[in-house]
């Protein structure tokens, strides 16, 4: 509550000194455990303002909403730590910079906010640093453990089954930070790259597509596993890809705003021989 | 007197229709979601759900369908038509809203078009609904005009008796009719009084909101681009809705053979409305979400005289950014 004002009144400053034109954060939603984004531009729109532990959707998405950054005018979100790993990942990758974000930082121990200390990317670093040596893949998942036990015939059956469910509304890629291509190759259609029937060839297609897009960038936000209508378990996809990333390049996504992105960064020395 | 099937007669009644040669479908619980499905005893049912995760709607237009299988050769194009497969089928405990949403979508697809896979299910289906003692926080179907025991789309309309020892049965149709001859057996006659459906509260008024729809100053209107500003543009309320309706043809194969298939498609993309120009009349995602509202409450309507939602609130429920058409259409009656 005592952060949740705080906040309230810092947004309102930042807002009238024009130091940023909007502030992304949480109202109450339609029922008592939900939570919507909320645009703040007004001291009115700010008072409407909740940062409580219901406040888990990662925001930063919206940040690459077309010709929200073009005016070079600064935009205020609310972040716990995965979000703040996005936004490096995001300016990384050129989507943004970094100097127009300004981080309201934010976390929860059950259902105790806590204010992160800092403002820019940077300030963060030492909490990124120690979520790495730390890092939430280390959190047990029963279901994750079960599938690791699992040999590769039933492990394709297990997928073959969530994937079943798939109907292809495309919720996991909307909700995602990560998901900001202007044209996803599954809508390129001349040609047709990806089948776009939702039968189990084209559910696999999208979802494996999907999970290599993602690989070394995705920081386990969870959005795409809520968004799923259906509740396929996807974070455990990306979990175990983000996995064989730290493992075999040694890179733990998002640390920084100038890390260089796994996916598209080479070396002449490489061992392998299909690249260069 | 009325007649009655008490519920432990719910195991015969499926194995005589099931011997009579219908697939029985209702909702079920699966590990990680509820559906409409397959059942082969009354006690695979789960009867007390709200509503299922997934809509009727799938049962007769699924998500992707094969309609003809082409060939195309030196002199000529070789095609092949895939029928909607024939299978009697009764639908038990279907939740009015969702049945609702079946007889809303009747004239759409037998408009200009008669949509054979649509109508041979339909034909070939007996939708039997429950009245509803329970809702959620996202129900409305009273907002629509309709009511927890809407008869509209069923066959036959059951309601609930205390301590669910079963139903009163009111046939309304003569595919219903004909449905209950087969388990008549199982049927008692008496006089007992059903419990009441539940109070689903008002959530805004949909006169108010049509004539503000209807307006033609109002499309242009900065509420749609503060309403739509945190649309993530996916599909869930689209996929998910017993009444969305929209579907796209694709060829699947390579040059000279194939399939061709008609998916669900969805206003909220933007690849919807894409021209092949690469020019989208419907560009921004406030104008999409625009086009959602506008065609169930103002196009629709205004071509088939009926408003294309049912009321089941799954928009909203399973909504990642908790938006829907409840919460438009209030926002619209405040104006």
């Amino acid at each position: 509550m005592i952060t949740q004002e705080k906040y309230r009144t810092t947004v309102k400053e930042l807002l009238a000194n024009g130091s940023i034109k909007m502030a992304i954060g949480y109202r109450p939603g339609s029922t008592s455990d939900r939570r919507r984004p909320l645009f703040i531009r007004t001291s009115e729109e700010a008072d409407q303002l909740v940062l409580d532990s219901t406040c888990i959707t990662n925001l930063s998405g919206y940040l690459v909403t077309e010709g929200l950054l073009s005016d070079e005018k600064r935009v205020g979100i609310f972040l716990r730590p995965e979000g703040i790993r996005s936004i490096n990942i995001l300016a990384a990758e050129y989507q943004l910079n970094v100097d127009q974000i300004i981080i309201f930082g934010f976390d929860f121990t059950g259902r105790e906010v806590r204010a992160l200390q800092g403002q820019t990317t940077g300030d963060f670093s030492a909490l990124l640093s120690e979520i790495r040596e730390n890092p939430p893949l280390a959190t047990k998942e029963p279901l994750l453990e079960r599938i690791e036990k699992m040999n590769a015939k039933e492990r394709f059956d297990f997928w073959q089954q969530e994937f079943s469910r798939c109907i292809k509304c495309y919720a996991c890629r909307q909700a995602c930070p990560m998901c900001y291509c202007r044209r996803c190759i599954v809508d390129s259609n001349q040609p047709q790259w990806v089948n776009t029937s939702s039968h189990t060839l084209g559910n696999f297609e999208w979802n494996v597509v999907r999970a290599f897009h993602l690989s070394g960038r995705c920081v386990q936000c969870g959005n795409c596993d809520r968004a799923c209508p259906v509740n396929i378990p996807l974070r455990l996809i990306n979990q175990r890809m983000a996995k064989e990333v730290v493992d075999g390049f040694d890179h733990f996504a998002g640390l920084s705003p100038t890390q260089e992105p796994v996916l598209a960064s080479f070396k002449k020395d490489d061992t392998e021989t299909f690249i260069l | 007197m009325t007649r009655i099937l008490f519920s432990d007669k719910l195991d015969n009644c499926v194995a005589k229709w099931r011997s009579a040669g219908l697939t029985v479908i209702g909702p079920v619980q699966g590990e990680s979601l509820s559906s409409y499905a397959t059942v082969e005893r009354g006690t695979d049912l789960h009867l007390g759900l709200v509503l299922p995760d997934r809509s009727l709607k799938e049962l007769f237009f699924p998500q992707t369908e094969p309609m003809l299988r082409y060939t195309i050769k030196k002199n000529e194009i070789e095609t092949a038509d895939f029928t909607a497969p024939s299978a009697p089928r009764i639908i038990f405990g279907a939740r009015p809203c969702d049945a609702s949403g079946l007889a809303i979508d009747d004239p759409l697809f037998g408009w200009d078009y008669k949509d054979e896979y649509w109508f041979q299910r339909r034909k070939e289906s007996v939708i039997v609904t429950i009245a509803c003692t329970k809702a959620d926080d996202f129900c409305m179907c009273t907002s629509l005009k309709l009511a927890p025991d809407s008869t509209k789309g069923a066959d036959v309309l059951l309601r609930p008796l205390d301590k669910n020892r079963g139903w009163l049965v009111e046939e309304l149709t003569e595919r219903g009719r004909e449905a209950f001859v087969i388990i008549s057996e199982y049927l008692q006659e008496g006089s007992e009084t059903a419990l009441p459906t539940v109070e689903v509260p008002e959530k805004f008024n949909l006169d108010a909101c049509v004539t503000w729809l209807q307006n033609p100053e109002n499309f242009d209107s900065k509420f749609w681009k503060e309403i739509s500003m945190r649309c993530i543009g996916c599909a869930s309320c689209t996929y998910l809705c017993p009444t969305c309706h929209c579907f796209d043809i694709q060829d699947e194969g390579d040059t000279y053979s194939g399939i061709r298939r008609k998916n669900w498609d969805s206003c909220s993309f933007a690849l919807f409305t894409m021209h092949t120009s690469g020019h989208n009349p419907r560009s921004t995602q406030s104008a999409r979400w625009r086009q959602r509202i506008m065609h169930k409450f103002n196009y629709f309507p205004g071509k088939f005289s009926v408003n294309s939602c049912s009321g089941c609130g799954r928009c909203s429920r399973q909504c990642p950014v908790d938006m829907g058409i409840t919460e438009t259409l209030q926002e619209i009656s405040k104006l």
